[in-house]
Protein backbone atom coordinates (compact mmCIF):
# COMPACT_ATOMS: atom_id res chain seq x y z
CA UNK A 1 0.00 0.00 0.00
CA UNK A 2 2.71 2.47 1.13
CA UNK A 3 4.67 1.47 -2.44
CA UNK A 4 1.38 1.85 -4.22
CA UNK A 5 1.04 5.73 -2.27
CA UNK A 6 4.63 6.36 -3.05
CA UNK A 7 4.62 5.62 -6.92
CA UNK A 8 1.55 7.67 -7.51
CA UNK A 9 2.66 10.84 -5.66
CA UNK A 10 5.90 10.34 -7.76
CA UNK A 11 3.78 10.45 -10.97
CA UNK A 12 1.59 12.98 -9.66
CA UNK A 13 4.78 15.33 -8.72
CA UNK A 14 6.59 14.41 -12.30
CA UNK A 15 3.69 15.12 -14.29
CA UNK A 16 3.30 18.53 -12.31
CA UNK A 17 6.98 19.38 -13.19
CA UNK A 18 6.39 18.79 -16.44
CA UNK A 19 3.64 20.82 -17.10
CA UNK A 20 5.47 23.75 -14.96
CA UNK A 21 8.46 23.14 -17.09
CA UNK A 22 6.50 24.04 -20.49
CA UNK A 23 4.40 27.25 -19.04
CA UNK A 24 8.17 27.98 -17.64
CA UNK A 25 9.24 27.47 -20.93
CA UNK A 26 7.07 30.03 -22.79
CA UNK A 27 6.65 32.42 -20.70
CA UNK A 28 8.82 35.89 -22.10
CA UNK A 29 12.09 36.59 -21.10
CA UNK A 30 11.97 39.57 -17.41
CA UNK A 31 12.98 42.91 -19.26
CA UNK A 32 15.84 43.66 -17.04
CA UNK A 33 17.38 39.85 -16.63
CA UNK A 34 16.30 38.23 -19.67
CA UNK A 35 16.22 34.38 -19.55
CA UNK A 36 18.50 33.74 -16.89
CA UNK A 37 15.19 34.89 -14.39
CA UNK A 38 13.30 31.79 -15.02
CA UNK A 39 15.98 30.02 -12.78
CA UNK A 40 14.04 31.52 -9.86
CA UNK A 41 11.44 28.48 -10.59
CA UNK A 42 13.88 25.89 -9.59
CA UNK A 43 15.92 28.46 -7.03
CA UNK A 44 13.52 29.56 -5.09
CA UNK A 45 11.16 25.96 -4.41
CA UNK A 46 14.25 24.30 -3.72
CA UNK A 47 15.11 26.20 -1.30
CA UNK A 48 11.63 26.23 0.33
CA UNK A 49 11.45 22.51 0.09
CA UNK A 50 14.89 22.17 1.66
CA UNK A 51 13.74 24.76 4.65
CA UNK A 52 10.71 22.75 5.16
CA UNK A 53 12.92 19.43 5.61
CA UNK A 54 14.80 21.62 8.26
CA UNK A 55 11.47 22.07 10.19
CA UNK A 56 10.74 18.55 9.69
CA UNK A 57 14.26 17.28 11.06
CA UNK A 58 14.07 19.73 13.98
CA UNK A 59 10.69 18.43 14.93
CA UNK A 60 11.70 14.87 14.91
CA UNK A 61 15.08 15.67 16.74
CA UNK A 62 13.40 17.37 19.59
CA UNK A 63 10.83 14.45 19.71
CA UNK A 64 13.67 11.89 19.69
CA UNK A 65 15.36 13.64 22.98
CA UNK A 66 11.46 13.68 24.18
CA UNK A 67 10.36 10.01 24.14
CA UNK A 68 13.00 8.34 22.80
CA UNK A 69 11.74 7.11 20.02
CA UNK A 70 13.94 5.50 17.12
CA UNK A 71 11.29 5.95 14.58
CA UNK A 72 11.70 9.95 14.91
CA UNK A 73 15.27 10.04 14.64
CA UNK A 74 14.97 7.82 10.94
CA UNK A 75 12.73 10.66 10.35
CA UNK A 76 15.16 13.37 11.08
CA UNK A 77 17.92 11.83 8.84
CA UNK A 78 15.69 11.14 6.00
CA UNK A 79 14.72 14.65 5.85
CA UNK A 80 18.06 16.21 6.98
CA UNK A 81 19.77 14.30 3.45
CA UNK A 82 17.00 14.93 1.60
CA UNK A 83 16.77 18.65 2.64
CA UNK A 84 20.68 18.52 1.50
CA UNK A 85 20.31 17.99 -1.66
CA UNK A 86 17.76 20.69 -2.48
CA UNK A 87 19.64 23.12 -0.85
CA UNK A 88 22.80 21.56 -2.95
CA UNK A 89 19.87 23.02 -5.88
CA UNK A 90 19.52 26.39 -4.34
CA UNK A 91 23.44 27.01 -4.07
CA UNK A 92 24.50 25.96 -7.70
CA UNK A 93 21.56 27.21 -9.42
CA UNK A 94 21.94 30.78 -7.29
CA UNK A 95 25.92 30.94 -8.47
CA UNK A 96 24.73 30.01 -11.98
CA UNK A 97 22.44 33.08 -11.66
CA UNK A 98 24.99 35.05 -9.86
CA UNK A 99 27.59 34.46 -13.01
CA UNK A 100 25.45 36.15 -15.10
CA UNK A 101 23.71 38.58 -13.58
CA UNK A 102 26.74 40.04 -11.58
CA UNK A 103 28.92 38.38 -13.45
CA UNK A 104 30.56 36.45 -10.58
CA UNK A 105 30.02 32.72 -8.93
CA UNK A 106 30.08 33.67 -5.58
CA UNK A 107 30.27 36.53 -3.09
CA UNK A 108 30.42 36.38 0.35
CA UNK A 109 27.11 38.10 1.97
CA UNK A 110 24.88 37.36 3.83
CA UNK A 111 21.88 35.11 2.60
CA UNK A 112 25.04 33.00 0.34
CA UNK A 113 27.21 32.65 3.37
CA UNK A 114 24.28 31.44 6.02
CA UNK A 115 22.76 29.34 3.09
CA UNK A 116 26.33 27.33 2.96
CA UNK A 117 26.92 27.52 6.65
CA UNK A 118 23.96 25.72 6.50
CA UNK A 119 24.34 22.90 4.18
CA UNK A 120 27.91 22.55 6.00
CA UNK A 121 26.12 22.32 9.23
CA UNK A 122 23.60 19.53 7.68
CA UNK A 123 26.66 18.06 6.22
CA UNK A 124 28.18 17.51 9.39
CA UNK A 125 25.10 16.28 11.17
CA UNK A 126 25.30 13.46 8.40
CA UNK A 127 29.32 13.01 8.90
CA UNK A 128 28.81 12.80 12.71
CA UNK A 129 26.10 9.98 12.23
CA UNK A 130 28.87 7.95 10.52
CA UNK A 131 30.97 8.52 13.26
CA UNK A 132 28.96 7.10 15.99
CA UNK A 133 28.38 3.45 16.14
CA UNK A 134 26.26 2.92 19.22
CA UNK A 135 22.59 3.71 17.86
CA UNK A 136 21.12 5.18 21.14
CA UNK A 137 24.22 7.63 21.54
CA UNK A 138 24.27 8.78 17.65
CA UNK A 139 20.61 9.53 17.58
CA UNK A 140 21.02 11.66 20.69
CA UNK A 141 24.18 13.35 19.60
CA UNK A 142 22.59 13.96 16.19
CA UNK A 143 19.07 15.36 17.25
CA UNK A 144 21.20 18.07 19.61
CA UNK A 145 23.44 18.82 16.52
CA UNK A 146 20.18 19.00 14.65
CA UNK A 147 18.65 21.64 17.28
CA UNK A 148 21.89 23.25 16.81
CA UNK A 149 22.15 23.45 13.09
CA UNK A 150 18.35 24.58 12.67
CA UNK A 151 19.43 28.06 14.71
CA UNK A 152 21.44 29.47 10.89
CA UNK A 153 17.75 28.75 8.88
CA UNK A 154 16.28 31.98 10.48
CA UNK A 155 19.36 33.67 9.61
CA UNK A 156 19.08 32.59 6.33
CA UNK A 157 15.29 33.18 5.76
CA UNK A 158 15.82 36.68 7.79
CA UNK A 159 19.04 37.61 6.06
CA UNK A 160 17.92 39.73 3.00
CA UNK A 161 15.01 41.17 5.36
CA UNK A 162 17.57 42.05 8.04
CA UNK A 163 20.83 43.10 6.63
CA UNK A 164 21.81 44.89 2.85
CA UNK A 165 22.63 42.00 0.74
CA UNK A 166 23.93 41.73 -2.78
CA UNK A 167 21.44 39.12 -3.57
CA UNK A 168 17.71 40.37 -4.34
CA UNK A 169 16.01 41.43 -1.61
CA UNK A 170 12.44 39.46 -0.90
CA UNK A 171 9.65 39.41 -4.01
CA UNK A 172 7.30 36.89 -2.36
CA UNK A 173 5.20 37.97 1.08
CA UNK A 174 6.48 41.29 1.07
CA UNK A 175 5.10 44.57 0.01
CA UNK A 176 8.12 45.16 -2.17
CA UNK A 177 8.01 42.44 -4.02
CA UNK A 178 6.77 42.99 -8.09
CA UNK A 179 6.57 39.41 -8.97
CA UNK A 180 3.36 38.97 -11.35
CA UNK A 181 0.23 36.81 -9.68
CA UNK A 182 0.18 34.67 -12.81
CA UNK A 183 3.85 33.52 -12.37
CA UNK A 184 4.03 33.18 -8.87
CA UNK A 185 1.12 30.63 -9.65
CA UNK A 186 3.29 28.80 -11.54
CA UNK A 187 6.15 28.98 -8.99
CA UNK A 188 3.97 28.12 -6.10
CA UNK A 189 2.84 25.00 -7.77
CA UNK A 190 6.16 24.08 -8.99
CA UNK A 191 6.92 24.15 -5.32
CA UNK A 192 4.30 21.80 -4.42
CA UNK A 193 5.84 19.19 -7.60
CA UNK A 194 9.06 19.36 -5.70
CA UNK A 195 7.90 19.32 -2.36
CA UNK A 196 6.34 15.66 -3.43
CA UNK A 197 9.04 14.74 -5.18
CA UNK A 198 11.11 15.52 -1.54
CA UNK A 199 8.21 13.41 0.65
CA UNK A 200 8.55 10.27 -1.92
CA UNK A 201 12.35 10.56 -1.61
CA UNK A 202 12.02 11.08 2.12
CA UNK A 203 9.78 8.25 2.63
CA UNK A 204 11.87 6.03 0.30
CA UNK A 205 15.16 6.96 2.70
CA UNK A 206 12.95 6.26 5.50
CA UNK A 207 12.50 3.07 4.45
CA UNK A 208 16.27 2.13 4.21
CA UNK A 209 16.59 3.12 7.69
CA UNK A 210 14.03 0.68 8.32
CA UNK A 211 15.83 -2.38 6.29
CA UNK A 212 19.04 -0.60 8.48
CA UNK A 213 18.12 -1.14 11.79
CA UNK A 214 16.30 -4.72 10.67
CA UNK A 215 19.96 -5.38 9.51
CA UNK A 216 21.22 -3.99 13.20
CA UNK A 217 18.74 -6.09 14.74
CA UNK A 218 19.16 -9.62 12.81
CA UNK A 219 23.16 -9.09 13.73
CA UNK A 220 22.36 -9.18 17.54
CA UNK A 221 21.11 -12.32 16.84
CA UNK A 222 23.74 -13.96 15.08
CA UNK A 223 26.28 -12.41 17.59
CA UNK A 224 23.91 -13.91 20.39
CA UNK A 225 23.56 -17.91 18.50
CA UNK B 1 1.41 49.56 -31.76
CA UNK B 2 2.30 45.31 -33.11
CA UNK B 3 6.01 44.71 -32.71
CA UNK B 4 6.72 43.85 -36.57
CA UNK B 5 5.40 47.08 -37.32
CA UNK B 6 8.05 48.76 -34.75
CA UNK B 7 10.67 47.38 -36.39
CA UNK B 8 11.68 49.44 -38.74
CA UNK B 9 12.14 51.80 -36.32
CA UNK B 10 14.34 50.12 -33.96
CA UNK B 11 16.55 49.26 -36.46
CA UNK B 12 16.96 53.17 -37.36
CA UNK B 13 18.10 53.68 -34.01
CA UNK B 14 20.17 50.96 -33.36
CA UNK B 15 23.61 49.26 -35.39
CA UNK B 16 24.08 46.10 -36.22
CA UNK B 17 27.18 45.69 -33.54
CA UNK B 18 24.14 46.13 -30.69
CA UNK B 19 21.79 43.89 -32.28
CA UNK B 20 24.86 41.41 -32.59
CA UNK B 21 25.50 41.77 -28.76
CA UNK B 22 22.16 41.85 -27.96
CA UNK B 23 21.66 38.43 -29.87
CA UNK B 24 25.16 36.79 -28.06
CA UNK B 25 23.88 38.08 -24.26
CA UNK B 26 20.56 36.83 -25.10
CA UNK B 27 22.16 33.28 -26.15
CA UNK B 28 24.20 33.69 -23.10
CA UNK B 29 21.64 34.28 -21.03
CA UNK B 30 20.17 30.30 -22.79
CA UNK B 31 22.80 28.59 -22.16
CA UNK B 32 23.23 29.62 -18.72
CA UNK B 33 19.78 28.55 -17.89
CA UNK B 34 20.17 25.32 -19.79
CA UNK B 35 23.35 24.77 -17.28
CA UNK B 36 20.70 25.91 -14.17
CA UNK B 37 18.70 23.27 -15.22
CA UNK B 38 20.80 20.59 -16.08
CA UNK B 39 22.71 20.71 -12.97
CA UNK B 40 19.31 20.86 -10.62
CA UNK B 41 18.42 17.54 -11.77
CA UNK B 42 21.92 16.08 -12.28
CA UNK B 43 21.87 16.64 -8.57
CA UNK B 44 18.63 14.98 -7.74
CA UNK B 45 19.15 11.96 -10.29
CA UNK B 46 22.84 11.16 -8.64
CA UNK B 47 21.10 11.53 -5.31
CA UNK B 48 18.14 8.61 -6.40
CA UNK B 49 20.36 6.79 -8.00
CA UNK B 50 22.26 6.86 -4.97
CA UNK B 51 19.25 5.57 -2.90
CA UNK B 52 19.08 2.90 -5.69
CA UNK B 53 22.28 1.56 -4.97
CA UNK B 54 21.72 2.04 -1.47
CA UNK B 55 18.58 -0.11 -1.51
CA UNK B 56 20.15 -2.65 -3.45
CA UNK B 57 23.46 -3.52 -1.26
CA UNK B 58 20.66 -3.07 1.96
CA UNK B 59 18.59 -5.87 0.14
CA UNK B 60 21.64 -7.94 -0.28
CA UNK B 61 23.07 -7.55 3.04
CA UNK B 62 19.52 -8.56 4.66
CA UNK B 63 19.38 -11.95 2.55
CA UNK B 64 22.52 -13.18 3.75
CA UNK B 65 22.51 -12.29 7.14
CA UNK B 66 18.87 -14.54 7.42
CA UNK B 67 20.51 -17.05 5.55
CA UNK B 68 23.43 -17.31 7.75
CA UNK B 69 21.08 -17.21 10.68
CA UNK B 70 18.93 -20.20 9.53
CA UNK B 71 22.06 -21.76 8.90
CA UNK B 72 23.35 -21.13 12.29
CA UNK B 73 20.17 -22.42 13.70
CA UNK B 74 20.22 -25.67 11.85
CA UNK B 75 23.00 -26.39 13.61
Amino acid sequence: MRDKILYGMGVVAILLLARDIYMIANFPPEAAQGAIFKIIFFHVPAAWTAMVAAGSALVCSILFLVKKDFKYDAIAVASTEVGLAFLAVNLVTGSIWGHVIWGIWWTWDVRLTSALVCWLLYAGYLMLRHAIEEPTQRATFAAVFSIFAFLDVPIVYFSIRLFRTQHPGPVFLSSNGSFPPDWGMVLLWNWVALLMLGIVITLVRLGHEETQREIDYVRRMAHAL
Amino acid sequence: MHLLSRLPLLFAQVSPEDIQREFVRLQRNFQFLSYGFAVAWIILTVYVLMMVGRERRLKREISSLKAMLEERQKK
